[in-house]
């Protein structure tokens, strides 16, 4: 599964990152790498980083984001459809 | 400031013609790990003031080589009141404008997929993208413009 572990490490980490609150986390595996103001320099980090390795890049935030969408659509998640 | 206006069919909504790539970072990173450069892919977009983020379908995503970079929630009229998990893809959208104007470019944003080509178009524009624009819907005259 596409990111499994590094899903594990932001929820099991998450109580310790609160203090980053709003800001973008890099995790690769089990690694909590970095923290960044912006999306766009979380990735650039990321692919600098780790080239094409898996890595997750995921914004802090006590109450997870939730995106709605009006239309009828069936998120897709690679997970699932393998 | 940048604009266009297209049409509006009441049948079909306000789309429009975007380029969708990898994004630079990822670009960069495949160059140096010596791996091929995905061609850019142009897709149909429909404009959703209903979609709070950019979804693009996954064959598009699969054509360009992405792999996930990201996981969110989302809910949607089929998912039911419990959110489901998705995959989040780094992508750059270019926008063309006629004339001389700057394109409107997202050089890295997050997205959502979904498959989405059975409804006629590969994307929705969402507001994550519209939340820097101007859009005027005419329904009437069915046509929009969108400035940035």
């Amino acid at each position: 599964m596409a990111l499994e572990k590094e899903l594990a490490t932001f929820k099991a980490k998450l109580p310790d990152l609160k203090e980053h609150q709003g800001k973008f986390v890099l995790i690769h595996g089990d690694e909590v790498v970095d923290f960044f103001v912006a999306y766009e320099d979380a990735i650039k980090a990321g692919y600098g980083k780790f080239r094409l390795e898996p890595f997750l890049v995921k914004q802090v935030s006590v109450t997870e984001t939730i995106h709605h969408f009006t239309r009828h659509i069936l998120p897709f998640n690679s997970a699932r459809a393998a | 400031m940048p604009h266009f206006t297209l049409s509006a069919p009441l049948n079909t909504g306000p789309m429009l013609d975007m380029v969708v790539t990898a994004s630079m970072p990822r670009l960069l990173a495949l160059q140096a790990e010596g791996q091929p450069v995905p061609v850019a892919q142009n897709i149909r977009a429909l404009v959703d003031t209903g979609a709070s983020c950019t979804c693009i379908d996954p064959a598009v995503l699969l054509a360009l080589g992405l792999q996930p970079t990201g996981k969110t929630l989302m809910t949607t009229p089929s998912t039911g009141v419990t959110p489901v998990e998705a995959d989040t893809y780094d992508v750059c959208i270019v926008i063309s404008a006629p004339g001389n104007q700057q394109p409107l470019l997202k050089a890295v944003i997050s997205v959502c997929t979904s498959e989405l080509i059975h409804q006629g178009f590969h994307a929705l524009l969402g507001r994550d993208i519209l939340r820097d624009c101007l859009l005027t819907y005419n329904g009437s005259a069915e046509f929009f413009t969108l400035a940035y």
